[in-house]
């Protein structure tokens, strides 16, 4: 047990070293900051709500820079897409907290912000996995046919849509290898940011499928460039919630090491597989989020009384965590096996790369 | 080739630790030194008196903790001292007990010399979760360049921890390379 003498608890070191590389772990596969599952974990080992909303923010953007610098190496970010959005997010981000402080005034907030979250997260669930089941069996069919498919396959309309957008400054991002006008980019950026500044969440689970269907990014340079995105917003959300005493910068620190370990297997995890395995992954850390924030929503409608309720829905979030890491090392060790033409599912080869 | 790449990761690797240790050990010296916590609970937000929150913990209506009122520069246990908005805090306090709290009287009221604290702790929901309210940095407000310090800090250790890792697997050999984003069918 560690004496945090800012937040004024006690904890031990290895549950927040676990929950940092568990994180770190899912948050490098699948770019996202994974904030809608570290506060959760934070509360239930004794820190304050809002503290744990600041430590949580703060280790995100320290995670990012780690996962980040790997995807780098990776060739996974595209710095003139990252850049072109940041300011869009930030400027999203601003009005998410105004339009939450402003429903927190008409006090309907914690409703309101849950049933946003479930809402929003059903919303991409169902999208991601139908698209995602679709481009699998495409990928399935084209190999059949003996022809060699890259590691990116989406069969989504949007970005052809949005790349057609005739609206100067046209930006030419090279590494995505995509032409589009700066305002979707920008518009990306801001309504990505609403929706995480609003559900108090980095937005990585949002801007990830938004750069994929939308901008028309492959999933790895999606994930990587988010995790810039999130390395700058999350430094932003960290330096406010710094400034209003909301950190515990010990219990970051802490954090940050398991997230080390965590990042670097989920980062180098992404050159496994093809784009599709890691929007399914996506899209189920989506619907297990979504459960528990449905079975809080639940709690908190009625009247707070069925505790059982808040009990399943820590045990959710906190499941989920373990899932999801589960299901990332699964699909390495397959793609491994893959590789060496050792049988592996039927459902894998189209995931996964054959080197 | 391979040897010299090694040898290159094994250099960048032990450039990166240091630098990683270095910063970790500044960290946990400033967290010891208590100078984080004193930027942490730096002034007073508010009108009200500091408190050391732990050395009334386990007060109840029954058995209410009294602390001696005074103009302590380091509060010792079961002392309070009034402090205005703005006001530099007193060594060793940690959050303040606000005059609003004081004017309804159910949690703590002033009886002579005392701070008579009877509910030092309530119990709260934030996001469907419920958590211990305390007195613990109530009325506090944390000095503005500590967050400059903490985002500094976090991103630095993060920069380092990053090329610290790609330095290790350089070190071993495996070599991490870029991906092919545009081979085949896309």
């Amino acid at each position: 047990m560690f004496d945090f003498v800012i937040a004024g608890i006690q904890a031990p070191i290895f549950l927040l070293v676990l929950t940092g590389m568990t994180v770190g772990m899912v948050g490098g596969f699948i770019g996202v900051g994974g904030g809608y599952m570290v506060t959760p974990a934070l509360i239930v080992f004794g820190f304050p709500g809002y503290m744990a909303s600041g430590i949580d923010m703060t280790h995100i953007a320290g995670k990012s820079v780690v996962a980040t610098v790997r995807h780098r190496q990776l060739g996974n970010i595209d710095w003139v897409l990252g850049l072109a959005m940041v300011g869009g997010t930030m400027f999203g981000v601003e009005q998410g907290v105004r339009l939450l402080n402003y429903t927190k005034k008409l006090g309907l907030s914690g409703i309101i912000l849950l049933t946003a979250s479930v809402i929003v997260m059903i919303g991409l669930f169902v999208y991601t996995q139908l698209e995602t089941q679709k481009s699998t069996k495409k990928i399935g069919e084209l190999e059949k046919d003996g022809r060699k498919v890259g590691r990116e396959l989406s069969v989504s309309k949007g970005p052809r849509i949005f790349q057609s957008i005739p609206l100067y400054p046209i930006v030419r991002c090279r590494t995505a290898r995509l032409v589009v006008s700066m305002w979707v980019i920008v518009l990306v950026g801001i309504i990505t940011g609403v929706l995480s500044g609003f559900l108090g969440v980095g937005g990585g689970f949002v801007r990830v499928p938004a750069l994929v269907y939308i901008v028309g990014a492959s999933t790895h340079i999606a994930v990587g460039t988010d995790l810039l995105e999130i390395a700058v917003s999350g430094g932003y959300g960290a330096l406010r919630h710094s400034m209003m005493g909301n950190v515990d910068m010990i219990a970051v620190l802490f954090m940050i090491v398991g997230a080390m370990f965590g990042a670097q297997f989920g980062s180098i995890a992404t050159s496994f597989v093809r784009g599709p395995a890691i929007r399914y992954i996506l899209s189920y850390s989506l619907i297990l989020a979504t459960t528990g924030a449905f079975l809080r929503l639940f709690y908190m409608l009625t009247g707070s009384k069925h505790e059982v309720l808040s009990f399943f829905a820590v045990v959710f979030t906190l499941g989920e965590m373990f899932f999801l890491c589960f299901f990332i090392f699964s699909l390495v060790i397959f793609s491994l096996r893959y590789q060496k033409g050792k049988p592996v599912p039927a459902w894998i080869p189209p995931l996964v790369v054959a080197k | 080739m391979a040897e010299k790449s090694k040898a290159r990761g094994a250099i960048k690797f032990l450039f990166w630790l240091i630098v990683a240790v270095g910063l970790f050990y500044y960290a946990f010296h400033s967290y010891y030194s208590g100078q984080m916590v004193s930027w942490y609970y730096y002034k007073a937000a508010t009108d009200g008196y500091a408190v050391h929150t732990a050395s009334f913990k386990d007060a109840s209506k029954e058995k209410p903790a009294m602390l001696e009122i005074g103009s302590f520069e380091t509060v010792h246990g079961l002392q309070a001292v009034p402090v205005k908005k703005g006001d530099r805090l007193p060594v060793n306090t940690d959050g303040i007990i606000t005059s609003e709290v004081l004017k309804k009287g159910k949690r703590a009221k002033v009886e002579d010399r005392y701070l008579k604290v009877m509910v030092p702790q309530e119990m709260k929901e934030a996001k469907g979760f419920k958590y211990k309210d305390t007195f613990k940095h109530k009325g506090i407000k944390t000095n503005p360049w500590s967050g400059a310090w903490n985002v500094g800090m976090v991103l630095v250790i993060g920069l380092s921890l990053g090329l610290l890792a790609e330095g290790f697997t350089d070190m071993l050999g495996f070599k991490v390379e870029k991906i092919e984003h545009f081979e085949g069918i896309h």
